[in-house]
Protein backbone atom coordinates (compact mmCIF):
# COMPACT_ATOMS: atom_id res chain seq x y z
CA UNK A 1 0.00 0.00 0.00
CA UNK A 2 1.43 3.39 -0.96
CA UNK A 3 2.30 5.99 1.67
CA UNK A 4 -0.24 8.41 0.22
CA UNK A 5 -3.05 5.87 0.48
CA UNK A 6 -2.02 4.90 4.02
CA UNK A 7 -2.00 8.57 5.02
CA UNK A 8 -5.48 9.10 3.53
CA UNK A 9 -6.89 6.12 5.38
CA UNK A 10 -5.30 7.30 8.63
CA UNK A 11 -6.73 10.78 8.11
CA UNK A 12 -10.22 9.39 7.39
CA UNK A 13 -10.09 7.26 10.56
CA UNK A 14 -8.84 10.20 12.63
CA UNK A 15 -11.61 12.45 11.29
CA UNK A 16 -14.25 9.79 11.98
CA UNK A 17 -12.99 9.45 15.55
CA UNK A 18 -12.88 13.23 15.96
CA UNK A 19 -16.36 13.92 14.54
CA UNK A 20 -18.21 10.90 15.92
CA UNK A 21 -16.11 9.16 18.56
CA UNK A 22 -15.14 12.14 20.69
CA UNK A 23 -18.69 13.60 21.01
CA UNK A 24 -20.04 10.14 21.82
CA UNK A 25 -17.41 9.40 24.46
CA UNK A 26 -16.95 12.83 26.01
CA UNK A 27 -20.26 14.50 25.16
CA UNK A 28 -21.41 14.07 28.75
CA UNK A 29 -18.16 15.28 30.28
CA UNK A 30 -18.22 19.05 29.98
CA UNK A 31 -14.83 19.43 31.71
CA UNK A 32 -12.89 17.15 29.36
CA UNK A 33 -14.74 18.43 26.28
CA UNK A 34 -13.95 21.98 27.38
CA UNK A 35 -10.26 21.07 27.58
CA UNK A 36 -10.38 19.52 24.11
CA UNK A 37 -12.00 22.69 22.75
CA UNK A 38 -9.26 24.79 24.36
CA UNK A 39 -6.60 22.49 22.89
CA UNK A 40 -8.18 22.77 19.43
CA UNK A 41 -8.32 26.55 19.78
CA UNK A 42 -4.56 26.51 20.37
CA UNK A 43 -4.23 24.02 17.49
CA UNK A 44 -5.99 26.40 15.10
CA UNK A 45 -3.55 29.20 15.89
CA UNK A 46 -0.66 26.72 15.78
CA UNK A 47 -1.61 25.64 12.24
CA UNK A 48 -1.82 29.30 11.17
CA UNK A 49 1.54 30.02 12.80
CA UNK A 50 3.15 26.99 11.16
CA UNK A 51 1.73 27.99 7.77
CA UNK A 52 3.47 31.34 8.05
CA UNK A 53 6.65 29.85 9.49
CA UNK A 54 6.98 26.85 7.25
CA UNK A 55 5.67 28.23 3.97
CA UNK A 56 6.35 31.93 4.42
CA UNK A 57 9.65 31.40 6.25
CA UNK A 58 8.67 33.95 8.89
CA UNK A 59 8.78 33.44 12.64
CA UNK A 60 5.96 35.43 14.22
CA UNK A 61 5.74 36.44 17.86
CA UNK A 62 2.61 38.45 17.16
CA UNK A 63 -0.22 36.03 16.45
CA UNK A 64 -1.94 37.19 19.62
CA UNK A 65 -2.72 40.38 17.66
CA UNK A 66 -4.64 38.49 14.97
CA UNK A 67 -6.39 36.40 17.62
CA UNK A 68 -7.42 39.52 19.52
CA UNK A 69 -8.49 41.51 16.47
CA UNK A 70 -10.54 38.57 15.19
CA UNK A 71 -12.24 38.06 18.52
CA UNK A 72 -13.08 41.76 19.04
CA UNK A 73 -14.23 42.29 15.44
CA UNK A 74 -16.61 39.36 15.62
CA UNK A 75 -17.88 40.18 19.11
CA UNK A 76 -18.49 43.86 18.31
CA UNK A 77 -20.23 43.08 15.00
CA UNK A 78 -22.52 40.55 16.68
CA UNK A 79 -23.26 42.69 19.74
CA UNK A 80 -23.55 46.16 18.27
CA UNK A 81 -24.67 45.55 14.70
CA UNK A 82 -26.60 42.34 15.18
CA UNK A 83 -24.57 40.42 12.60
CA UNK A 84 -25.36 36.66 12.78
CA UNK A 85 -22.68 34.88 14.81
CA UNK A 86 -21.35 32.59 12.06
CA UNK A 87 -21.08 35.51 9.62
CA UNK A 88 -19.47 37.65 12.34
CA UNK A 89 -16.91 34.90 12.92
CA UNK A 90 -15.84 34.98 9.26
CA UNK A 91 -15.78 38.78 9.37
CA UNK A 92 -13.57 38.47 12.46
CA UNK A 93 -11.11 36.53 10.33
CA UNK A 94 -11.42 39.22 7.68
CA UNK A 95 -10.72 41.90 10.30
CA UNK A 96 -7.58 40.09 11.38
CA UNK A 97 -6.52 39.74 7.73
CA UNK A 98 -7.03 43.47 7.22
CA UNK A 99 -5.03 44.22 10.39
CA UNK A 100 -2.18 42.13 9.00
CA UNK A 101 -1.96 44.50 6.03
CA UNK A 102 -0.59 47.06 8.47
CA UNK A 103 2.22 44.62 9.11
CA UNK A 104 3.21 44.23 5.45
CA UNK A 105 6.10 46.74 5.70
CA UNK A 106 7.67 44.32 8.21
CA UNK A 107 8.04 41.77 5.38
CA UNK A 108 11.15 43.66 4.33
CA UNK A 109 12.71 42.45 7.57
CA UNK A 110 14.14 39.01 8.11
CA UNK A 111 14.70 36.63 11.02
CA UNK A 112 14.63 38.16 14.50
CA UNK A 113 13.94 41.66 13.15
CA UNK A 114 10.65 40.50 11.61
CA UNK A 115 9.77 38.62 14.81
CA UNK A 116 10.38 41.71 16.96
CA UNK A 117 8.52 44.05 14.59
CA UNK A 118 5.43 41.84 14.57
CA UNK A 119 5.59 41.58 18.38
CA UNK A 120 5.52 45.38 18.55
CA UNK A 121 2.53 45.48 16.18
CA UNK A 122 0.69 43.06 18.45
CA UNK A 123 1.20 45.38 21.40
CA UNK A 124 -0.21 48.32 19.41
CA UNK A 125 -3.46 46.44 18.81
CA UNK A 126 -3.77 45.59 22.51
CA UNK A 127 -3.42 49.28 23.39
CA UNK A 128 -6.05 50.19 20.77
CA UNK A 129 -8.47 47.65 22.24
CA UNK A 130 -7.92 49.11 25.70
CA UNK A 131 -8.28 52.75 24.64
CA UNK A 132 -11.21 52.48 22.23
CA UNK A 133 -13.65 52.15 25.11
CA UNK A 134 -16.88 53.09 23.25
CA UNK A 135 -16.36 50.22 20.82
CA UNK A 136 -14.46 47.60 22.80
CA UNK A 137 -15.58 48.34 26.34
CA UNK A 138 -12.00 49.31 27.24
CA UNK A 139 -10.18 47.48 30.01
CA UNK A 140 -13.52 46.25 31.36
CA UNK A 141 -14.02 44.23 28.20
CA UNK A 142 -17.20 42.85 26.65
CA UNK A 143 -19.68 40.69 28.53
CA UNK A 144 -22.48 38.48 27.24
CA UNK A 145 -21.10 38.09 23.75
CA UNK A 146 -23.72 36.18 21.70
CA UNK A 147 -23.16 32.45 21.67
CA UNK A 148 -23.45 30.20 18.65
CA UNK A 149 -27.09 29.64 17.61
CA UNK A 150 -29.17 26.52 17.27
CA UNK A 151 -29.28 25.39 13.64
CA UNK A 152 -31.80 22.77 12.45
CA UNK A 153 -32.38 21.74 16.02
CA UNK A 154 -28.69 21.30 16.86
CA UNK A 155 -27.40 23.64 19.55
CA UNK A 156 -24.00 24.94 18.51
CA UNK A 157 -23.89 27.04 21.67
CA UNK A 158 -23.12 24.12 23.98
CA UNK A 159 -19.80 22.35 24.52
CA UNK A 160 -20.38 19.69 21.86
CA UNK A 161 -21.50 22.29 19.32
CA UNK A 162 -18.45 24.43 20.08
CA UNK A 163 -16.23 21.39 19.74
CA UNK A 164 -17.60 20.57 16.29
CA UNK A 165 -17.16 24.19 15.16
CA UNK A 166 -13.56 24.53 16.29
CA UNK A 167 -12.74 21.06 14.97
CA UNK A 168 -14.08 22.08 11.56
CA UNK A 169 -12.07 25.31 11.62
CA UNK A 170 -8.88 23.40 12.45
CA UNK A 171 -9.50 20.70 9.82
CA UNK A 172 -10.24 23.30 7.11
CA UNK A 173 -7.14 25.31 8.09
CA UNK A 174 -4.94 22.20 7.94
CA UNK A 175 -6.41 21.16 4.56
CA UNK A 176 -5.82 24.68 3.19
CA UNK A 177 -2.24 24.55 4.49
CA UNK A 178 -1.75 21.17 2.81
CA UNK A 179 -3.26 22.33 -0.49
CA UNK A 180 -0.97 25.36 -0.64
CA UNK A 181 2.05 23.30 0.36
CA UNK A 182 1.43 20.89 -2.52
CA UNK A 183 0.81 23.64 -5.09
CA UNK A 184 3.39 25.44 -7.22
CA UNK A 185 2.98 28.36 -4.82
CA UNK A 186 4.07 26.06 -2.01
CA UNK A 187 7.03 24.94 -4.05
CA UNK A 188 8.03 28.55 -4.71
CA UNK A 189 7.62 29.43 -1.03
CA UNK A 190 9.83 26.51 -0.09
CA UNK A 191 12.35 27.57 -2.71
CA UNK A 192 12.47 31.08 -1.24
CA UNK A 193 13.69 30.03 2.19
CA UNK A 194 17.40 29.85 1.48
CA UNK A 195 17.76 32.17 -1.45
CA UNK A 196 14.99 34.65 -2.08
CA UNK A 197 16.84 36.66 -4.73
CA UNK A 198 17.40 33.51 -6.80
CA UNK A 199 13.64 32.93 -6.89
CA UNK A 200 12.91 36.54 -7.83
CA UNK A 201 15.17 36.38 -10.89
CA UNK A 202 13.17 33.42 -12.21
CA UNK A 203 9.92 35.38 -11.91
CA UNK A 204 8.69 34.58 -8.39
CA UNK A 205 7.06 37.64 -6.77
CA UNK A 206 8.46 36.63 -3.40
CA UNK A 207 7.14 39.57 -1.39
CA UNK A 208 3.62 39.04 -2.77
CA UNK A 209 3.72 35.36 -1.82
CA UNK A 210 4.96 36.12 1.69
CA UNK A 211 2.27 38.77 2.06
CA UNK A 212 -0.39 36.26 0.97
CA UNK A 213 0.82 33.81 3.62
CA UNK A 214 0.77 36.51 6.30
CA UNK A 215 -2.79 37.55 5.40
CA UNK A 216 -4.02 33.94 5.24
CA UNK A 217 -2.34 33.09 8.55
CA UNK A 218 -3.93 36.18 10.12
CA UNK A 219 -7.35 35.22 8.70
CA UNK A 220 -7.22 31.72 10.17
CA UNK A 221 -6.04 33.04 13.53
CA UNK A 222 -8.77 35.69 13.48
CA UNK A 223 -11.48 33.09 12.83
CA UNK A 224 -10.16 31.01 15.74
CA UNK A 225 -10.12 34.10 17.95
CA UNK A 226 -13.68 34.91 16.88
CA UNK A 227 -14.78 31.36 17.66
CA UNK A 228 -13.24 31.64 21.12
CA UNK A 229 -15.02 34.94 21.81
CA UNK A 230 -18.43 33.45 21.05
CA UNK A 231 -17.62 30.20 22.84
CA UNK A 232 -16.56 31.76 26.16
CA UNK A 233 -18.85 34.79 25.72
CA UNK A 234 -16.41 37.23 27.33
CA UNK A 235 -13.44 39.35 26.21
CA UNK A 236 -11.02 41.83 27.68
CA UNK A 237 -7.83 43.19 26.10
CA UNK A 238 -5.44 41.39 28.46
CA UNK A 239 -7.09 38.06 27.68
CA UNK A 240 -7.76 38.54 23.95
CA UNK A 241 -4.24 39.80 23.22
CA UNK A 242 -2.49 37.65 25.83
CA UNK A 243 1.01 36.50 24.86
CA UNK A 244 -0.28 33.02 25.68
CA UNK A 245 -2.06 33.03 22.30
CA UNK A 246 1.37 33.31 20.73
CA UNK A 247 3.54 31.22 23.05
CA UNK A 248 1.31 28.14 23.42
CA UNK A 249 0.69 27.73 19.68
CA UNK A 250 4.42 28.11 18.96
CA UNK A 251 5.24 25.49 21.60
CA UNK A 252 2.51 23.22 20.18
CA UNK A 253 3.69 23.63 16.59
CA UNK A 254 7.31 22.97 17.47
CA UNK A 255 6.43 20.04 19.73
CA UNK A 256 4.22 18.41 17.09
CA UNK A 257 6.40 19.33 14.13
CA UNK A 258 5.74 22.64 12.43
CA UNK A 259 7.03 21.40 9.08
CA UNK A 260 4.21 18.88 8.89
CA UNK A 261 0.54 19.72 8.32
CA UNK A 262 -0.93 17.81 11.27
CA UNK A 263 2.05 18.25 13.62
CA UNK A 264 0.75 21.52 15.13
CA UNK A 265 -2.65 19.90 15.80
CA UNK A 266 -1.14 16.81 17.40
CA UNK A 267 1.29 19.04 19.32
CA UNK A 268 -1.51 21.24 20.69
CA UNK A 269 -3.62 18.28 21.76
CA UNK A 270 -0.61 16.54 23.31
CA UNK A 271 0.85 19.40 25.30
CA UNK A 272 -2.42 20.97 26.46
CA UNK A 273 -4.31 17.81 27.35
CA UNK A 274 -1.31 16.10 28.94
CA UNK A 275 -0.55 19.27 30.89
CA UNK A 276 -4.12 19.74 32.11
CA UNK A 277 -5.09 16.12 32.73
CA UNK A 278 -1.77 14.69 33.92
CA UNK A 279 0.70 17.30 35.14
CA UNK A 280 -1.70 19.82 36.68
CA UNK A 281 -3.23 17.37 39.23
CA UNK A 282 0.30 16.30 40.25
CA UNK A 283 1.79 19.79 40.38
CA UNK A 284 -1.01 22.39 40.62
CA UNK A 285 1.47 25.29 40.75
CA UNK A 286 4.25 25.30 38.19
CA UNK A 287 3.03 22.36 36.12
CA UNK A 288 4.07 24.26 32.99
CA UNK A 289 7.69 23.62 34.00
CA UNK A 290 7.27 19.99 33.03
CA UNK A 291 6.00 21.09 29.63
CA UNK A 292 9.09 23.27 29.23
CA UNK A 293 11.35 20.32 29.98
CA UNK A 294 9.41 18.13 27.53
CA UNK A 295 9.69 20.76 24.81
CA UNK A 296 13.45 21.08 25.38
CA UNK A 297 13.81 17.30 25.21
CA UNK A 298 11.82 17.19 21.98
CA UNK A 299 13.97 19.89 20.38
CA UNK A 300 17.14 18.09 21.45
CA UNK A 301 16.18 14.56 20.50
CA UNK A 302 13.75 15.12 17.62
CA UNK A 303 14.18 18.64 16.25
CA UNK A 304 11.55 17.94 13.59
CA UNK A 305 8.93 17.36 16.31
CA UNK A 306 6.62 14.57 17.34
CA UNK A 307 5.09 13.71 13.94
CA UNK A 308 8.40 12.99 12.14
CA UNK A 309 9.55 11.05 15.20
CA UNK A 310 6.39 8.93 15.15
CA UNK A 311 6.70 8.25 11.45
CA UNK A 312 10.40 7.37 11.99
CA UNK A 313 11.35 9.44 8.99
CA UNK A 314 13.80 12.24 9.69
CA UNK A 315 12.77 15.62 8.23
CA UNK A 316 15.76 15.79 5.86
CA UNK A 317 14.93 12.48 4.24
CA UNK A 318 11.22 13.17 4.07
CA UNK A 319 11.48 16.22 1.91
CA UNK A 320 8.54 15.41 -0.34
CA UNK A 321 6.19 15.29 2.58
CA UNK A 322 7.34 18.60 3.97
CA UNK A 323 7.03 22.07 2.63
CA UNK B 1 16.94 44.22 -27.79
CA UNK B 2 18.69 45.64 -24.71
CA UNK B 3 20.11 49.12 -24.54
CA UNK B 4 22.09 50.60 -21.68
CA UNK B 5 22.71 54.30 -21.78
CA UNK B 6 24.97 56.01 -19.24
CA UNK B 7 24.31 53.45 -16.53
CA UNK B 8 26.05 54.28 -13.30
CA UNK B 9 26.08 52.41 -9.98
CA UNK B 10 27.49 53.82 -6.76
CA UNK B 11 27.96 51.80 -3.58
CA UNK B 12 28.54 54.58 -1.07
CA UNK B 13 31.67 56.34 -2.31
CA UNK B 14 32.64 53.54 -4.71
CA UNK B 15 31.64 53.81 -8.36
CA UNK B 16 31.05 50.20 -9.38
CA UNK B 17 29.82 51.17 -12.86
CA UNK B 18 30.71 54.41 -14.65
CA UNK B 19 28.52 55.51 -17.50
CA UNK B 20 28.13 52.09 -19.13
CA UNK B 21 26.55 52.33 -22.58
CA UNK B 22 26.05 49.53 -25.09
CA UNK B 23 23.37 47.55 -26.92
CA UNK B 24 22.69 43.88 -27.41
CA UNK B 25 20.95 42.67 -30.54
CA UNK B 26 18.49 39.73 -30.76
CA UNK B 27 20.36 36.43 -30.83
CA UNK B 28 23.76 38.01 -30.24
CA UNK B 29 26.42 36.28 -28.09
CA UNK B 30 28.68 38.57 -26.12
CA UNK B 31 31.61 37.78 -23.85
CA UNK B 32 32.00 40.08 -20.88
CA UNK B 33 35.53 40.11 -19.49
CA UNK B 34 37.58 42.18 -17.09
CA UNK B 35 39.76 41.84 -14.01
CA UNK B 36 38.25 40.96 -10.64
CA UNK B 37 36.24 43.87 -9.26
CA UNK B 38 35.77 45.42 -12.71
CA UNK B 39 31.97 45.54 -12.31
CA UNK B 40 30.92 42.57 -14.44
CA UNK B 41 28.55 41.00 -11.90
CA UNK B 42 27.27 44.46 -10.96
CA UNK B 43 26.33 44.95 -14.61
CA UNK B 44 24.37 41.67 -14.55
CA UNK B 45 22.75 42.72 -11.28
CA UNK B 46 21.64 46.00 -12.87
CA UNK B 47 20.19 44.30 -15.96
CA UNK B 48 18.37 41.64 -13.94
CA UNK B 49 17.11 44.13 -11.35
CA UNK B 50 19.02 42.89 -8.31
CA UNK B 51 20.73 46.30 -8.08
CA UNK B 52 19.13 49.63 -9.00
CA UNK B 53 21.37 51.97 -11.00
CA UNK B 54 22.22 55.37 -9.54
CA UNK B 55 21.82 56.97 -12.98
CA UNK B 56 21.26 56.01 -16.60
CA UNK B 57 18.67 54.31 -18.78
CA UNK B 58 17.92 50.62 -19.47
CA UNK B 59 15.47 49.57 -22.16
CA UNK B 60 14.53 46.02 -23.09
CA UNK B 61 12.57 45.64 -26.32
CA UNK B 62 11.26 49.17 -25.94
CA UNK B 63 10.31 48.85 -22.25
CA UNK B 64 12.20 50.78 -19.60
CA UNK B 65 13.49 48.40 -16.95
CA UNK B 66 14.29 51.05 -14.37
CA UNK B 67 11.16 50.64 -12.21
CA UNK B 68 10.64 46.93 -12.77
CA UNK B 69 11.50 44.43 -10.01
CA UNK B 70 13.56 41.33 -10.77
CA UNK B 71 10.56 39.03 -11.20
CA UNK B 72 8.92 41.26 -13.79
CA UNK B 73 12.18 41.44 -15.76
CA UNK B 74 12.38 37.65 -15.68
CA UNK B 75 8.85 37.50 -17.12
CA UNK B 76 9.87 39.95 -19.84
CA UNK B 77 12.53 37.49 -20.97
CA UNK B 78 15.72 38.26 -19.02
CA UNK B 79 17.20 35.12 -17.49
CA UNK B 80 20.35 34.94 -15.44
CA UNK B 81 22.59 32.58 -13.50
CA UNK B 82 24.61 33.34 -10.40
CA UNK B 83 28.37 32.94 -10.11
CA UNK B 84 27.90 30.90 -6.93
CA UNK B 85 25.08 28.45 -7.69
CA UNK B 86 21.90 29.10 -5.74
CA UNK B 87 19.72 26.00 -5.94
CA UNK B 88 16.34 26.19 -4.23
CA UNK B 89 16.54 24.65 -0.78
CA UNK B 90 15.23 21.12 -0.31
CA UNK B 91 13.78 21.02 -3.81
CA UNK B 92 14.67 18.45 -6.43
CA UNK B 93 16.33 19.43 -9.70
CA UNK B 94 13.00 19.08 -11.51
CA UNK B 95 11.22 21.18 -8.86
CA UNK B 96 13.81 23.93 -9.34
CA UNK B 97 12.95 24.01 -13.03
CA UNK B 98 9.20 23.77 -12.36
CA UNK B 99 9.26 26.86 -10.14
CA UNK B 100 11.21 28.79 -12.76
CA UNK B 101 8.90 27.70 -15.56
CA UNK B 102 5.64 28.24 -13.66
CA UNK B 103 6.53 31.74 -12.52
CA UNK B 104 8.99 32.92 -15.18
CA UNK B 105 7.28 31.54 -18.28
CA UNK B 106 3.80 31.43 -16.72
CA UNK B 107 3.04 27.86 -17.77
CA UNK B 108 3.46 24.20 -16.94
CA UNK B 109 5.17 22.32 -19.75
CA UNK B 110 6.77 19.05 -18.57
CA UNK B 111 8.01 18.38 -22.11
CA UNK B 112 10.08 21.53 -22.11
CA UNK B 113 11.46 20.67 -18.63
CA UNK B 114 12.55 17.26 -19.93
CA UNK B 115 14.13 18.90 -22.96
CA UNK B 116 16.16 21.24 -20.72
CA UNK B 117 17.19 18.33 -18.50
CA UNK B 118 18.39 16.44 -21.58
CA UNK B 119 20.32 19.34 -23.09
CA UNK B 120 22.08 20.03 -19.80
CA UNK B 121 22.69 16.34 -19.10
CA UNK B 122 20.65 16.48 -15.89
CA UNK B 123 17.98 13.89 -16.70
CA UNK B 124 19.55 11.29 -14.38
CA UNK B 125 19.58 13.81 -11.54
CA UNK B 126 16.06 15.13 -12.02
CA UNK B 127 14.74 13.72 -8.75
CA UNK B 128 17.83 14.40 -6.66
CA UNK B 129 17.96 17.09 -3.97
CA UNK B 130 19.45 20.08 -5.76
CA UNK B 131 21.10 21.43 -2.62
CA UNK B 132 22.92 18.36 -1.39
CA UNK B 133 23.17 15.76 -4.12
CA UNK B 134 24.79 17.51 -7.09
CA UNK B 135 28.39 17.92 -8.21
CA UNK B 136 29.75 21.36 -9.16
CA UNK B 137 29.19 20.86 -12.92
CA UNK B 138 25.60 19.84 -12.22
CA UNK B 139 25.04 22.84 -9.97
CA UNK B 140 26.30 25.07 -12.77
CA UNK B 141 24.07 23.30 -15.29
CA UNK B 142 21.08 23.74 -13.00
CA UNK B 143 21.78 27.48 -12.81
CA UNK B 144 21.55 27.61 -16.60
CA UNK B 145 18.52 25.31 -16.56
CA UNK B 146 16.55 27.51 -14.15
CA UNK B 147 17.18 30.52 -16.36
CA UNK B 148 16.20 28.54 -19.47
CA UNK B 149 12.98 27.33 -17.86
CA UNK B 150 11.79 30.95 -17.72
CA UNK B 151 11.98 30.95 -21.54
CA UNK B 152 14.25 33.96 -21.79
CA UNK B 153 15.24 35.80 -24.91
CA UNK B 154 18.34 37.19 -23.18
CA UNK B 155 20.48 34.90 -21.01
CA UNK B 156 23.08 36.33 -18.64
CA UNK B 157 25.61 33.70 -17.54
CA UNK B 158 27.92 34.63 -14.68
CA UNK B 159 31.08 32.48 -14.74
CA UNK B 160 29.21 29.24 -15.34
CA UNK B 161 32.45 27.62 -16.47
CA UNK B 162 34.56 28.73 -13.51
CA UNK B 163 35.99 25.92 -11.42
CA UNK B 164 35.37 23.21 -14.02
CA UNK B 165 38.29 21.05 -15.19
CA UNK B 166 39.26 21.18 -18.86
CA UNK B 167 37.19 18.29 -20.20
CA UNK B 168 34.16 19.35 -18.16
CA UNK B 169 34.55 22.89 -19.41
CA UNK B 170 34.67 21.74 -23.02
CA UNK B 171 31.53 19.64 -22.62
CA UNK B 172 29.75 22.51 -20.87
CA UNK B 173 30.71 24.90 -23.67
CA UNK B 174 29.17 22.53 -26.19
CA UNK B 175 25.97 22.47 -24.14
CA UNK B 176 25.88 26.25 -24.01
CA UNK B 177 26.34 26.46 -27.78
CA UNK B 178 23.51 23.90 -28.19
CA UNK B 179 21.27 25.95 -25.88
CA UNK B 180 22.00 29.15 -27.79
CA UNK B 181 21.34 27.56 -31.18
CA UNK B 182 18.23 25.65 -30.13
CA UNK B 183 16.46 28.53 -28.41
CA UNK B 184 17.98 31.33 -30.53
CA UNK B 185 18.90 33.32 -27.46
CA UNK B 186 20.96 36.40 -26.99
CA UNK B 187 23.66 35.53 -24.44
CA UNK B 188 26.09 37.51 -22.36
CA UNK B 189 28.77 35.36 -20.73
CA UNK B 190 31.13 36.47 -18.00
CA UNK B 191 34.25 34.35 -18.30
CA UNK B 192 37.95 34.72 -17.56
CA UNK B 193 39.14 32.14 -20.08
CA UNK B 194 39.87 34.03 -23.30
CA UNK B 195 39.86 30.91 -25.48
CA UNK B 196 36.39 30.01 -24.24
CA UNK B 197 35.08 33.49 -24.93
CA UNK B 198 36.64 33.52 -28.39
CA UNK B 199 35.05 30.15 -29.19
CA UNK B 200 31.54 31.14 -28.07
CA UNK B 201 31.25 34.86 -28.70
CA UNK B 202 31.88 36.89 -31.85
CA UNK B 203 31.77 40.07 -29.74
CA UNK B 204 33.59 40.92 -26.51
CA UNK B 205 33.07 43.74 -24.02
CA UNK B 206 35.86 44.57 -21.57
CA UNK B 207 35.14 46.24 -18.26
CA UNK B 208 37.80 47.80 -16.05
CA UNK B 209 37.14 49.84 -12.90
CA UNK B 210 33.46 50.03 -13.86
CA UNK B 211 34.13 51.37 -17.36
CA UNK B 212 33.77 49.71 -20.73
CA UNK B 213 37.24 50.03 -22.22
CA UNK B 214 36.82 47.86 -25.32
CA UNK B 215 34.00 46.50 -27.48
CA UNK B 216 34.66 44.43 -30.60
CA UNK B 217 35.71 41.08 -31.99
CA UNK B 218 37.79 38.82 -29.70
CA UNK B 219 40.78 39.19 -31.99
CA UNK B 220 40.70 42.98 -31.94
CA UNK B 221 39.84 43.30 -28.25
CA UNK B 222 42.54 40.99 -26.94
CA UNK B 223 45.21 42.89 -28.92
CA UNK B 224 44.01 46.25 -27.59
CA UNK B 225 46.87 47.78 -25.51
CA UNK B 226 44.43 49.19 -22.94
CA UNK B 227 42.89 45.76 -22.42
CA UNK B 228 46.31 44.15 -22.03
CA UNK B 229 47.31 46.89 -19.57
CA UNK B 230 44.13 46.35 -17.54
CA UNK B 231 44.99 42.68 -17.13
CA UNK B 232 48.79 42.74 -16.88
CA UNK B 233 49.84 46.29 -16.16
CA UNK B 234 51.93 46.18 -19.40
CA UNK B 235 51.07 47.68 -22.78
CA UNK B 236 51.99 44.71 -25.01
CA UNK B 237 51.70 40.98 -24.66
CA UNK B 238 55.46 40.73 -25.29
CA UNK B 239 56.22 42.99 -22.32
CA UNK B 240 53.71 41.15 -20.20
CA UNK B 241 55.33 37.81 -20.93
Amino acid sequence: MSNALTNRILLAVALAVAYVGVPLVFGGNAYVLGLIVAALTIAGVAVAWALLGNLGGMVSFGHAAFFGVGSYTSAVLAMKLGVPVFAAMLLGGLGAAVSSIAMLPALRLRGPYFALAILAYAHIFQILATEMTPVTGGAGGLLSIPRFPTVLGFDFGDKTGGYLIVLTIVVLAALAYDAIRRSTWGLALKAMHDTEVATRVVGVPSTHLKAAMLVLSAFITGVVGAFNAHFISFLDPDYAFSSGWTVLPIAAAIFGGYRTVWGPVVGALAIYLVDQLLFKPILPHGHQMILGVLLCAMILFSPGGLMPALSRRPVKENRHAHA
Amino acid sequence: MLTLDGVQVNFGGVQALKCASFSIAEGESIGLVGPNGAGKTTLFNVISGVVRPTAGRLDFRGTSLLKLPEWKRARLGIGRSFQIPRPFGHCTVRENLLVAQRFGAGKKDPGRIDEILDILNLRDKADRDATTELALTEHKALEVGKALATEPSLLLLDEVLAGLETSGKRAFMERLAAVRDRYRLAMVIIEHDIATIAALCPRVLVLNFGQIIADGSPDAVFRDPEVIRSYTGETTLAEAS
